[in-house]
């Protein structure tokens, strides 16, 4: 007879988890106080937690938070608009969609975030320049999947519109549209992680705009324990965006 | 509580009354990669108002293809379905179509969804929602209007399917074995529903089924189907008392007629199984031959 | 029974009205190019001529110099991939073979996978200097979360019967590691290569164009900076197409390997 192993409770993983990152954190400030790390290279992380406090105040994180925010906001708004428009229109015309689905699932692939330079000498260096390449980067998820969405109808509701004589405008918008949401919104949402991730990350390499800019200018400043702060903060943004759309996918599918 | 709009079908006698749906002539062949196959071999029939004609046949005989073809769905056959004396040419908007699969709209709730039709013909909305609610009590939903289909089990949403067609008033209603995937208690039950429901609304109906005990319970008359090539092989007027309930399979004239149509049914499945044999056979030579 | 669909013979047309309307979308594209090139709307030399840029493709691609930097980078990226890649793989054993593991740990990988790894640049410049070890540990950093998660997820579908074969034949660890998890998850670890390549690709290329002396991102910065348009043009053309044949490689290699193996 074989006793039936207990299952752990459900919390202890996480707990088990974040802990384990709180005693690394430990470890690395104790080893830093005994100068087995130099403290030139990683400082106190007790330091770089204090410091959180001061950079939020000194280098006015919440109008940068909101720069960030905006330049997000426009890019997936674009992002969203023209990729469920350039989807459609590739559904609805299938030589479009045989034509360019490769060459999209190709862009997709394509480092376009490398091309920032271009993007300077394009637009300046100015919030437009970052909107563009975010845009431009969450893009083809969004098309890819409206396509797929789209295609994936069953037939049986499209039948029941043709017998209740739709127009294919009414065709479109009352039985495609609703049924192809759910897989559209996977897209948008990951074009719009795509578009966080790059308007970040460009932020940081023109030194312009919001968070990713603070980056740049804390590391330039020599301020280690700052930069590290504002690294920290600018991963929580990102991880609790990422949550956020998740159940908002969750709560989409049901 | 009743709707205005449904109490102006006339009941004919059914032997003076012209047909409302008539199909001449249907021969619908389709080009495949082996040849090409007949689906329907001359098939022809009329069927009256008010009554409710099942056809019935062994898998393959083109019934759903009939469906397809009546319902507007299919077009390069030859033939023609007049309706009212019209010939149609596409989806009609006297003809409703109650599909075999899951047909209800998930994003919408059960009264939105049965609202659909009346909304694509515009009528505003505090009486489609009146109108919604009368079909919507007369499949046995009330109460579940503001659920949603993935809440509800099969048999319900297809009451939900067969309320949305029903909403639209069709002249004809045209029903592709719509209880396939249920069990056989909901079946007869949700029979029972639809007998009310036809008998209440005189719905002239026209059901394709492989269920001999469904088409003899349901119908006025059944109508036989060959296996491929599809032809009508008999015609059987079913003169079992109205109305009817599903308590009805128990009596002896039932049986008989079960036997019946059995027993014409049976000559044609068994070809079918011999032609699905033979092809299977010829399919694994040709793989054979080709490794 | 279903709908029976119309089984129209393959109609030939449709292959030619594909390559048709591609070949007219570039067309169009490259004309409209001349155009805003010629028209002088843009400030000079924005946006140079098919011309000037394909003179200035063909000089980049005849000197030496090009190639040593493309090789440069192609060293940092081959190393950074590979740390990120082992690194990667033992994690997601590690995660994957485990549940309690998995719940523990996982949503580190998972979490902090899509976010945007360059703000690690100036922790990696500080850790491993202004030279190459930051690009690779730019480039290892950005690799190791797709491979690591892809890894762990490969260790989840694989048929609890072989991993029962080899505990049956005592295998240890090691061995476990090797001869069944390995073999048996061939197909998300090449995608998950694939993925890391890509995104290694992009964290070392941005690292050098940030701060750097050589490789291609230096190449790219060095021509904005000195507002040689067509050589920027030129260096981006080529870096795309190196990028997309990279991946549409490993793809089709993924292909084949799944085509083989069925």
């Amino acid at each position: 007879m074989t006793t039936a192993r207990l299952a752990p409770p459900n919390w202890l993983p996480t707990v088990v988890g974040l802990g384990s990152g709180v005693l690394v954190l430990v470890g690395v400030e104790i080893l830093v106080r005994l100068g087995a790390i130099n403290r030139f290279i990683v400082p106190l992380p007790s330091e770089i937690v204090l410091s959180f406090a001061r950079v939020i105040t000194e280098e006015d994180i919440p109008r940068r938070l909101v720069q960030t925010a905006w330049e997000c906001l426009a890019a997936s708004l674009l992002l969203t608009v023209f990729g469920v428009a350039i989807g459609a229109l590739m559904h609805r015309v299938r030589l479009i969609r045989l034509a360019c689905e490769t060459w999209v699932a190709a862009f997709a692939s394509a480092p376009l975030v490398l091309a920032y330079p271009l993007f300077l000498v394009l637009f300046g260096r100015s919030t437009l320049t970052i909107i563009m390449l975010a845009f431009l980067s969450g893009l083809p998820p969004v098309i890819l999947k409206t396509v797929e969405g789209l295609t994936a109808t069953r037939r049986v509701l499209i039948n029941v519109g043709r017998s209740f004589k739709l127009t294919p405008a009414q065709q479109f918008w009352k039985i495609l549209f609703p049924s192809a949401l759910p897989t559209i919104f996977v897209g948008i949402r990951l074009g719009m992680i795509f578009a966080l991730i790059n308007v970040v990350a460009v932020e940081f390499l023109i030194n312009f705009g919001g968070l990713g800019q603070l980056i740049n200018e804390l590391a330039e400043r020599y301020d280690l324990p700052g930069t590290y702060a504002a690294i920290s903060f600018v991963v929580l943004i990102s991880i609790v965006f990422f949550i956020v759309t998740e159940r908002a996918e969750r709560w989409l599918r049901s | 509580m009743a709707v205005a709009a449904t109490s102006d079908r006339v009941v004919p006698a059914p032997q003076t009354e012209p047909a409302i749906l008539v199909v001449d002539d249907l021969v619908m062949r389709f080009v495949t990669g082996d040849g090409g196959v007949t689906a329907l071999d001359h098939v022809s029939f009329k069927v009256k108002p008010g009554e409710f004609l099942a056809v019935i046949g062994p898998s393959g005989c083109g019934k759903s293809t009939l469906f397809s073809i009546v319902g507007g769905l299919l077009s390069g056959y030859q033939g023609s379905v007049s309706v009212a004396g019209h010939s149609i040419a596409g989806p009609h908007a006297s003809i409703g179509m109650v599909f075999q699969e899951e047909s209800t709209f998930p994003w919408r709730n059960v009264v939105d969804n049965v609202c659909f039709p009346l909304e694509i013909a515009g009528m505003p909305k505090a009486e489609r929602i009146d109108r919604a609610r009368h079909f919507i009590s007369m499949v046995g939903l009330d109460g579940f209007e503001k659920r949603y289909p993935s809440e509800l089990s099969g048999g319900m949403r297809q009451r939900v399917s067969m309320a949305r067609t029903l909403a639209s008033e069709p002249k004809i209603l045209l029903m592709d074995e719509p209880f396939a995937a249920l069990d056989e208690q909901t079946r007869l039950l949700l029979g029972d529903k639809v007998l009310q429901i036809q008998q209440q609304l005189k719905q002239t109906t026209l059901l394709i089924t492989h269920n001999i005990t469904e088409a003899v319970q349901l119908a006025d008359r059944i109508l036989v189907m060959t296996y491929r090539p599809g032809r009508v092989k008999r015609i059987v007027d079913i003169d079992l008392p109205r109305p009817r309930s599903s308590e009805i399979v128990s009596s002896e004239a039932f049986g008989r007629y079960v036997a019946q149509i059995w027993s014409d049914l049976r000559e044609e499945a068994s070809r079918g199984m011999v032609d699905d044999e033979t092809r299977k056979l010829h399919a694994h030579d040709a793989t054979e031959k080709r490794s | 029974m279903a709908e029976i669909v119309t089984r129209a013979p393959a109609t030939r047309p449709w292959v030619s009205g594909v390559t048709l309307l591609r070949v007219a979308i570039v067309l169009f594209a490259l004309v409209a190019w001349e155009v805003m090139a010629d028209s002088g709307l843009f400030y000079r030399g924005v946006v140079p001529s098919l011309s000037a840029i394909g003179a200035a493709l063909v000089k980049l691609l005849s000197t030496g110099d090009f190639y040593w930097n493309v090789g440069v980078t192609a060293e940092e990226i081959a190393i950074g991939l590979a740390i990120g890649g082992i690194c990667g793989v033992i994690a997601g054993l590690v995660i994957g073979g485990n549940r309690f593991i998995a719940q523990a740990f996982e949503p580190y990988l998972y979490y902090l996978g899509p976010t945007p790894k360059i703000v690690f640049f100036p922790v990696m410049i500080m850790w491993f200097g202004v030279g190459g070890g930051s690009k690779i540990a730019m480039g290892a950093v950005s690799c190791f979360f797709p491979i690591a998660l892809s890894v762990a997820a490969g260790m989840r579908q694989i048929d609890p019967v072989l991993i029962r074969v080899g505990f049956s034949f005592r295998a240890n660890a090691w061995q476990m590691a090797t001869k069944i998890y390995l073999p048996a998850m061939r197909h998300p670890i090449v995608n998950g290569l694939r993925l890391g390549l890509g995104v290694a690709l992009i964290g070392t290329l941005l690292a050098e164009t940030k701060l750097s002396n050589r490789g291609l991102g230096f190449l790219v910065i060095q021509a904005y900076n000195s507002f040689n348009m067509p050589l920027l043009y030129a260096i981006l053309v080529v870096l795309f197409v190196i990028a997309i044949g990279i991946n549409a490689v490993m793809a089709r290699l993924v292909r084949l390997d799944d085509a083989r193996r069925n």
